[in-house]
């Protein structure tokens, strides 16, 4: 099915908003639902036919927003905003919100994640839902249909929603620790029995550091902390208005994945540029360096220096000084930044 | 209280788009209206979308008046899309097809029944010399048998004396050299209920019949029974979709459908050609009912009989 134009957006925005509002109380929605007048949203004059694909277009659209891998907030957000276009609908009998099988014990995990912190507002909504009978229960998420689409749909997921990708985490978890501290243990246990004395292993057979356990946790502990802390810092800058300074926002919103393309481009570009100066006798023919970067001027290799870098252009020296301002703004990640040398 | 917080206070007019929307969809829609408004003279549903839209809903919370057709909770209801086998250039792209809605604890034998093909209405035979004899069975009595192939098994219907395995052929085929179709199997259809078969969705199977006529099955969706749904058994397998085929007017008048087709004609313009009853006699026949002319004449069923 072609999607719906604008409401994507409208529903992102939607949810964007109540992202920042920091809570997940419906009242909190329902505020922020009102200022926008999301109910009109099925206004216009469509016809019967018409607007049957529309209600379940947009239902089919919300509840994408519903299941993970979006984090917590987004996915109240998301059963609200199911409740209510689900009533704001103007189709009889109403269009249903499709649920897959497979999608079930998620939807039940959430509900119980939902009154074991006591947010008794969601569970209402959601039992609201559930006697009204809102629910197809499917075996496929989506209906199929059969026409040749004209491009293929990417599936997106807007990045801010999503929870922060933890894979140190889902690595190192608790049960792995737990695991580990039980080896562990046990292989102290092994050291002190076959060593001369019962109390304790012999100093010859200490060969791993003994409280390595704690330390890993502490380390991922660590690592989650910044990278949430990252993340705020990423929804504040793009929530301060557009400023003087766009290139520092725009260097600060890049990911981990392109800062680290960048470290590495940075990295090549030195290479390429350094050139080795050639012995006297050879003094005519010198290496000439020729750059594939446009405007940039082909000259002799000068100073000696082993860093010797070209004349970076007014875009990369703009860069490189915000690189190194990035410095003070990251916590703790590394950034590599060059000399700005002169020819 | 909790609806409240929704809906507006002040009575709205559904259909009028409120002017200072901050919703992007609503811009949209205004400017799309706009245009609709500039262009199109007279607004209003065309028969097609009636019909589509009847359709789909015609059969919404129905209840059956005897209580014991009433289909219980738990039950499963499958869409399946059937293909046409027709094949006109037009449709390259989007192949027409019929949907049609079933329970999962019917027959196989109930859908075959309710799946309507122009084939099965054809009259065999060349009745140029005697038009009024044109014979009363129509295929569907003359070639009873019939198969569906669901995931590596063909289901045959054996009702009837008549019918016979058609899948016999295939799977005796595929036995004779390795072609790399694992063991294929043949079963009877009336045997079976939809709850009993293993199915993919949106995987195409096939149904045969007629001998040739093979239509593609695809089944787009399962999901369990719905408070809203029609709850009378006596309906499935029910129809809510069917693609609309132009049908071929006589050549004559343009006004009626053809019944019958022409070839060799030499009091026709083109070959072949295709006549309401009235204009075929009227051109081909004098008074007495005497043939006038050469030509070979076919009883003629439209595909768009359906309609």
């Amino acid at each position: 099915m072609s999607a719906v134009p604008g409401l994507r957006e409208d529903c992102e925005e939607l949810l964007g908003a109540f992202q920042q509002a920091d809570t997940v109380r419906f009242e909190r929605f329902a505020e922020l639902w009102r200022e926008r007048r999301f109910h009109t949203i099925f206004y216009g004059r469509i016809r019967a036919l018409e607007r049957n694909k529309l209600a379940k277009k947009t239902l089919e659209l919300a509840q994408q927003y519903f299941f993970p891998p979006y984090s917590f907030q987004i996915r109240v957000g998301a059963l609200y905003l199911l409740y209510g276009l689900y009533n704001a609908q103007l189709c009889q009998p109403k269009q249903k919100i499709r649920i897959a099988l497979k999608d079930w014990p998620e939807i039940q995990k959430f509900q119980q994640d939902l009154l074991d912190s006591q947010h008794y507002d969601a569970a209402y909504i959601f039992m609201r839902l559930r006697l009204a009978r809102a629910f197809h229960f499917t075996a496929m998420p989506k209906l199929l249909t059969y026409r040749t689409k004209k491009k293929i749909e990417e599936n997106y997921f807007k990045e801010e929603f999503k929870d922060p990708s933890n894979r140190v985490n889902s690595l190192i978890t608790n049960d792995v620790l737990e695991e580990l501290m039980n080896i562990h243990d046990h292989y102290q246990k092994m050291k002190c029995v076959i060593s001369a004395d019962k109390s304790q292993p012999d100093k010859a057979l200490s060969l791993i550091k003994d409280d390595f356990v704690v330390s890993l946790k502490d380390i991922t502990l660590e690592h989650q902390e910044w990278q949430q802390n990252r993340m705020k810092l990423l929804r504040n800058a793009k929530v301060t208005p557009e400023a003087e300074n766009k290139k520092k926002e725009e260097t600060l919103l890049e990911s981990e994945g392109s800062e680290r393309a960048n470290a590495l481009a940075r990295i090549k570009y030195k290479s390429y540029s350094a050139v080795v100066e050639v012995s006297r006798s050879r003094r005519h023919r010198q290496v000439q360096l020729e750059s594939s970067e446009s405007g940039s001027s082909c000259g002799k290799s000068p100073s000696r220096s082993k860093k010797a870098s070209r004349t970076p252009q007014p875009a990369r020296r703009g860069e490189m000084q915000v690189a190194e301002e990035t410095v003070t703004r990251h916590i703790g990640m590394p950034v590599i930044t060059e000399e700005d040398s002169g020819e | 209280s909790i609806d409240m917080l929704m809906s507006s206070e002040k009575e709205e007019d559904p259909d009028v788009i409120p002017e200072d929307s901050s919703l992007l969809t609503l811009r949209i829609r205004k400017k799309a209206l706009e245009r609709r408004e500039e262009t199109i003279i007279v607004d209003r549903a065309c028969r097609q979308e009636t019909l589509t839209y009847e359709m789909e809903s015609h059969a919404t919370g129905k209840r059956p008046d005897n209580p014991t057709d009433l289909i219980e909770e738990g039950e499963l209801l499958l869409t399946l899309n059937i293909f046409y086998p027709v094949i006109f250039q037009k449709h390259k792209d989007h192949k027409p097809y019929q949907t049609v809605l079933v329970l999962g604890s019917q027959k196989l034998t109930e859908l075959r029944d309710s799946i309507s093909c122009v084939s099965d209405l054809q009259i065999g035979g060349e009745f140029s010399s005697q038009p009024d004899q044109a014979p009363e069975h129509i295929s569907k009595d003359l070639y009873k048998s019939a198969f569906f192939y669901f995931e590596g098994i063909f289901y045959n219907d054996k009702r009837y004396p008549e019918c016979r395995d058609l899948s016999r052929t295939i799977i005796e085929w595929s036995e004779s050299h390795d072609r790399g179709y694992e063991n294929l199997q043949s079963l009877k259809m009336e045997d079976y209920v939809f709850n009993d078969l293993s199915l993919k969705i949106g995987f195409p199977y096939l149904y045969c019949h007629q001998g040739n006529c093979e239509h593609i099955i695809i089944i787009t969706d399962i999901r369990l029974i719905h408070h809203d749904d029609c709850l009378d058994r006596n309906l499935y397998p029910l129809l809510v979709k069917k693609h609309w085929l132009c049908t071929r007017k006589c050549f004559v008048c343009k006004m009626y459908t053809a019944r019958w087709v022409t070839n060799r004609d030499s009091l026709a313009p083109e070959d072949p050609c295709f006549f309401c009853d009235v204009c075929f006699r009227m051109l081909h026949y004098d008074a007495e009912g005497n043939k006038l002319g050469e030509f070979l004449a076919y009883p003629y069923v439209d595909p768009g009989i359906f309609n």
